[in-house]
């Protein structure tokens, strides 16, 4: 086992991107990068650029300069169906369940879209017990634990080189809260490379591999989980009310 | 600054110029109908299809006063049309057989149809885009239907025929309009005897119609109609009734569209029940579309050319309808502008002339235009605004819930909470941009929950957005004198043929808010073209200048740079120092640094209200904001 | 009693054309936001060509050659026109599909001349079926059971593959399904062009019904848009009801009063849009942001 004490293959970069709302600067040189298997926290407080940056790496916006690149390949100018098809799911912060669908038809659609099957359906059943209960109803029948679930399902059931995790617990009760923390761990488990964006630091730091500090559409700092766990000066500055 | 008073005969001059400019349109538009007749007979046409052409122009450039300017697609215009064929028809017919008189019967024609357009106006107007179309159409074929049906009124399917033919009386002289003028060989431009007289009065009433419409939307109303177009939303925050203003457009299109339905009749002698179809409505779009819809005197291009190239082709091929048809699809994909439009391109849209001038010295600080209209500050017993268990439901989730609020006049407020707090949502509760779903709001001790925002606004209650919500296409100054106009006229009136720079206040009024966001250096810049910063203080300004008691700003530093979150940062401290102002912000920096109070919203209620020394050390805002954990395992990890 | 029933079934015949348009117009309006006042013009131009290839290959042929025809006009009407006005305002749809529908209408005029057409009944379905008290022409209920079944293999479509669930995701999140890497693309081409091929096919099994000139489109097309506000705009299954409704309630007026039975329809249309502007079984728009 030594390819596991050498660094990571790069999985994702993000290099220099520029990202604009209409004529408001939000992304100003951002850069981050994600080896294969590993799990990346990306901090920072409300409105300073994290989700911005998702939408940029899946093409939902699109950087006027910079580069993102997935094992190499370039994905800037790619439209979101095939960044998709390229293997990055992002789970969106508002979970973005078909409300018209049902939970089974949820799951069906992301494998009907997938380039290439990921989890089976028995496996997501096994991790996500609580699914399989739900699979009659409609998407705006269920919890919003449960969309959480159905969301990360979704990305899981297809063939995912990097998983995006937009907030994944932004808003659910602190019970709800520790059980997605199990399942982001879970995916650790699987080996699965992950972006985690949080302003949740507990969860983030908890698995996280590596962090990256945003604020004001700049990356401020890039270090360990412990670097920020013991640095206070650090969290104040940038993390906290 | 240019804040120098100006003296009266300036303004004089410039009212002079202005009725300079209108008289040499109307010479102008006089000169071009006196040689179209005679223009049009060398490429084969004749002098009845010029008057026709004038006829219908009048409603196409009703309809062009709801499509470009009021931004309403109606495709009912044919009831208008042939509704006021109709009446006139009828008048004649039943009410004066034996002493026709075409002024009582035009008149009476639109009289009718404006009170149809007012009423059929009155249940459409609420409604947008393809809905409103589609209403509009129904009616208008409700109103076919009923004709057609009404056959002893209206002889059904075939129309009316001979209706007689109407003296015009003028003064001592009772015109006959069917008179022909004196005969002139004028060569190759055919004879002045082929011209009648109805071409004449065609022609005046043309010119008449397109000051009138000149006037109309140049002037106050027209300001404010075009004002809505552009950003319904904000015109209705700054205080205008925007379903009033779309009205009054409809009711004033409707009667012009009747005139000329009227006109039309009688100029026949015959009216159809086609003249109310469909078809005849498409018609209009096609005529206004092709000529474009950016300038007073397009439609009237458009209906020319597709009306004669109509009676040209018609003859020549069975294929007109077609060309005619592609020509419209032509022109929608590729000239959006319209022909004439397109050849017009380097002049601006509904070019606007704005008279910079500022009625009023400058004073010194606080400023008493800018200061509430009445209403003492700073401390006192009662509340100014203040809600009780107020709740919003979006369907079954609860976006606010339970909110007991409560600021003091004068106070700086800041309302703060993670993503999805319902920030937002409590701020368009207490404008009044969304209704309540439980519990009251009180302002100045009134129960205001059931008022409407724009109403709200006028009560001292006004809102810059968290995306900049502005005019983009007009200038700074533009932008905040219709706030100021909305303050001054109120939610409406009906100056059709007033400009707003007679109004005082106003000009004053939005050099202050300019003044106090530090815009006055981009004043004649296009709000559209302005830099992030820029637009998101103009928002601000404009709020400023409808004169409000509570400012309500949503995330005033978002997106901005260092620099300017600090300098707009300063502008926000000294407004609070005149009136009172809640902000909704992620700048944490700002908002500990600004604040009197802060309250934090989490999951839709109110988590805590405190200082921000006490804010900052609440255990569970902490919480709140890390997710459900303490410090404490923070820091064990 | 005789007569009540004739008019209910012919309000049924008349009502399920309704609904055949109706539920074009309502899926591309789920699933592209687009206005189309072109959707007329499929059901014209599927009559017409199912008319001239009848008079050729017989009538059966002409029902499939139709529907086939229609489906690829429109596919290249999308490719290369609406396309680009998917993002525009609904304004500019209405203008630029009703400038289509105008283009078809007089093309058509141009081919086959203005005058009414109409395709005989086939001989193997005329005749008529005995109904309790009164005789009910054979094509006529023909025509309505295989409309019925129509619309249920268009709802088969939509409820039980993949390219429906795409669809029907689609009309919600049309950002969620690309991040899912669905092709919306194409999903809404294949609705646009399923949507048509109905009109085209209802429009060439009911020229033996209701004679057909270039105008039909717009003829059917206004009530259609009657119909999917009723119904609900984007609402499948409104449209259907609205279709059934409208026929029916014109049909039945016609017996009672007469005159007021082209009326009545709109006023039908004034009063669900002032009361319940979403239609009979439409939605409270969803509103989204991006």
């Amino acid at each position: 086992m030594t390819a596991a004490a050498l660094a990571p293959a790069t999985r994702l970069r993000v290099e220099a991107i520029n990202t604009y709302y209409g004529d408001s600067h939000i992304l100003r040189d951002v850069s981050l990068e994600i080896g294969a298997g590993e799990t990346v926290a990306l901090l920072g407080r409300n409105g300073v650029g994290k989700t911005t940056t998702l939408k940029s790496i899946v093409g939902w916006l699109r950087p006027r300069t910079g580069s993102v690149t997935l094992d190499g390949r370039e994905l800037v100018g790619c439209d979101m169906m095939t960044i998709a098809r390229a293997g990055v799911a992002l789970v969106p912060e508002e979970r973005r369940i078909f409300t018209n669908l049902t939970v089974a038809e949820n799951l069906k659609l992301a494998q009907v879209t997938a380039r290439a099957p990921g989890w089976t359906l028995d496996h997501v059943y096994e991790k996500f017990p609580r699914l399989r209960e739900r699979l009659g109803n409609k998407g705006d029948e269920i919890s919003g634990g449960e969309k959480q679930m159905l969301s990360i399902a979704r990305a899981l059931l297809q063939d995912v080189k990097v998983l995006l995790l937009d907030e994944p617990t932004e808003g659910l009760a602190p019970l709800i809260v520790r059980e997605v923390e199990s399942v982001i761990r879970e995916i650790k488990a699987a080996g699965i490379t992950t972006l985690l964006v949080e302003q949740n630091l507990y969860s983030a730091l908890a698995v996280a591999d590596r962090c990256y500090i945003i604020d004001q559409g700049e990356i401020k700092f890039e270090g360990t989980p412990e670097q920020v766990r013991s640095d206070e000066e650090l969290r104040r500055r940038y993390l906290h009310v | 600054m240019t804040t120098a008073s100006v003296p009266a005969e300036s303004a004089n001059a410039a009212r002079r110029s202005l009725i300079a400019s209108d008289l040499r349109f109307v010479l102008l538009a006089a000169l071009g109908l006196a040689l179209f007749p005679l223009l049009l007979h060398p490429i084969g046409g004749y002098a009845g299809l010029a008057t026709q052409i004038l006829i219908v122009s009048v409603a196409s450039i009703a309809f062009n006063l709801l499509l470009g300017y009021a931004g309403m697609l109606s495709y009912g215009q044919a009831m208008f049309y042939g509704g006021g064929g109709y009446v006139a028809a009828i008048l004649l017919l039943r009410a004066m057989p034996q002493h026709p008189n075409l002024w009582l019967a035009v008149l009476g024609a639109t009289l009718v149809t404006a009170i149809l357009a007012l009423l059929v106006g009155a249940v459409t107007v609420r409604l947008y885009g393809i809905y409103f179309a589609l209403l509009t159409l129904a009616f208008a074929q409700m109103v076919f239907f009923i004709v057609e049906q009404a056959k002893d009124w209206t002889n059904g399917d075939d129309g009316l025929q001979s209706i007689p033919n109407a003296v015009l009386p003028f003064g001592p002289w009772n015109l006959d309009l069917t008179q022909s003028l004196p005969s002139i060989d004028l060569g190759i431009f055919g004879n002045l005897g082929d011209i009648k007289l109805w071409y004449v009065f065609a022609a005046i009433v043309l010119i008449a119609v397109l000051l009138f419409t000149r006037l109309l939307t140049r002037s106050q109303f027209g300001e404010v109609l075009t004002a809505i177009r552009e950003n319904e939303e904000r015109s209705v925050m700054v205080g205008f009734s925007a379903p009033l203003y779309r009205l009054a457009a409809f009711g004033i299109a409707g009667a012009l569209t009747g005139l000329a339905g009227a006109l039309r009749a009688c100029y026949d002698g015959t009216v159809a029940v086609e003249s109310l179809s469909i078809e005849r409505s498409g018609q209009f779009v096609v005529y206004t579309v092709v000529g474009g819809v950016q300038t007073l005197v397009s439609p009237v291009v458009g209906t020319a050319l597709i009306m004669y190239l109509e009676n040209v082709l018609s003859g020549k091929t069975t294929a007109w309808r077609l060309i005619e048809g592609l020509i419209f699809v032509a022109v929608i994909v590729f000239l959006p502008r319209g022909v004439l439009g397109t050849l017009l391109k380097q002049r601006e849209k509904n070019p606007r002339s704005i008279f910079v001038r500022s009625l009023r010295p400058r004073t010194e600080e606080p400023d008493p235009l800018l200061k509430p209209v009445a209403e003492g500050h700073r401390a006192g017993p009662m509340s100014i605004i203040e809600t009780f268990k107020l709740g919003k439901l979006f369907g079954r989730f609860a976006a606010n819930h339970d909110i007991d609020f409560r600021v003091d006049p004068g106070e700086l407020r800041a309302v703060i909470g993670p993503n999805g707090a319902g920030k937002t949502t409590f701020f368009n509760l207490l404008s009044g941009t969304i209704a309540p779903s439980t519990g009251t709001i009180n302002y100045k001790g009134r129960d205001v929950s059931r008022v409407s925002g724009t109403n709200r606004v006028h009560l001292g209650i006004a809102k810059a957005f968290q995306t900049a919500s502005l005019y983009p296409d007009q200038t700074v100054r533009q932008n905040c004198r219709l706030a100021a106009l909305a303050r001054v006229q109120g939610p409406f009136a009906l100056q059709v043929l007033r400009r707003s720079t007679r109004l005082d206040d106003v000009d004053a009024l939005a050099e202050r808010a300019m003044d106090r966001l530090e815009l006055t250096g981009v004043a004649e810049v296009r709000a559209g073209d302005l830099s992030h910063g820029d637009k998101k203080r103009l928002d601000i300004a404009i709020a400023l200048a409808t004169q409000p008691q509570i400012l309500l700003l949503d995330e005033p530093v978002a997106g901005m740079s260092k620099d300017e979150a600090r300098k707009t940062e300063g502008l926000i401290r000294r407004l609070s120092t005149e009136m009172t102002v809640l902000v909704i912000e992620h700048d944490m920096e700002m908002v500990m640094g600004i604040s009197d109070t802060i309250t934090v919203l989490h999951q839709g209620t109110v988590l805590a209200t405190g200082t921000p020394a006490e804010i900052r050390d609440n255990q569970a805002v902490q919480e709140a904001y890390l997710g459900g954990h303490t410090e404490a395992e923070l820091a064990s990890g | 009693m005789e007569a009540l029933i004739d008019a209910l079934l012919n309000g049924l015949v008349q009502g399920l054309i309704y609904v055949a348009i109706a539920v074009g117009l309502t899926i591309v309006f789920g699933t592209l936001r687009l206005v189309n006042f072109a959707h007329g013009a499929f059901y014209a131009v599927g009559a017409y060509t199912g008319l001239v290839v009848a008079e050729h290959y017989g009538f059966v042929t002409g029902l499939i050659a139709a529907p086939i025809a229609v489906a690829l006009f429109a596919i290249v009407l999308d490719r290369v026109v609406l396309r680009y006005f998917y993002d525009k305002t609904p304004t500019a749809q209405i203008l630029v599909t009703f400038g289509i529908a105008l283009v078809v209408e007089e093309t058509l005029r141009l081919i086959f001349g203005g005058t009414t057409q109409q395709y005989p009944t086939p001989a193997f379905l005329q005749g008529a079926v005995q109904l309790g008290p009164i005789a009910y022409p054979a094509y006529r209920l023909l025509f309505a059971v295989g409309v019925l079944i129509l619309i249920g293999l268009v709802w088969l479509f939509l409820i039980r593959t993949d390219y429906g669930l795409i669809v029907r995701a689609g009309t919600r999140d049309r950002i969620m399904v690309q991040l899912l890497g669905g092709n919306i693309r194409q999903a809404s081409t294949i609705v646009f062009a399923l949507g048509a091929a109905v009109a085209g096919l209802v429009g060439a099994a009911a020229s033996p019904i209701y004679s057909i000139d270039p105008g039909t489109g717009f003829e059917f097309l206004v009530p259609s848009f009657v119909v999917v506000v009723v119904g609900g705009l984007g609402s499948f299954w409104g449209a259907v009801l609205g279709g059934l409704l409208i026929g029916e309630l014109y049909s039945i007026t016609t017996l009672v009063y007469a005159p007021a039975a082209n009326v009545i329809i709109y006023v039908c249309m004034a009063l669900v849009l002032l009361f319940r502007p979403q239609g009979l079984l439409g939605e409270s728009e969803v509103i989204r942001q991006s």
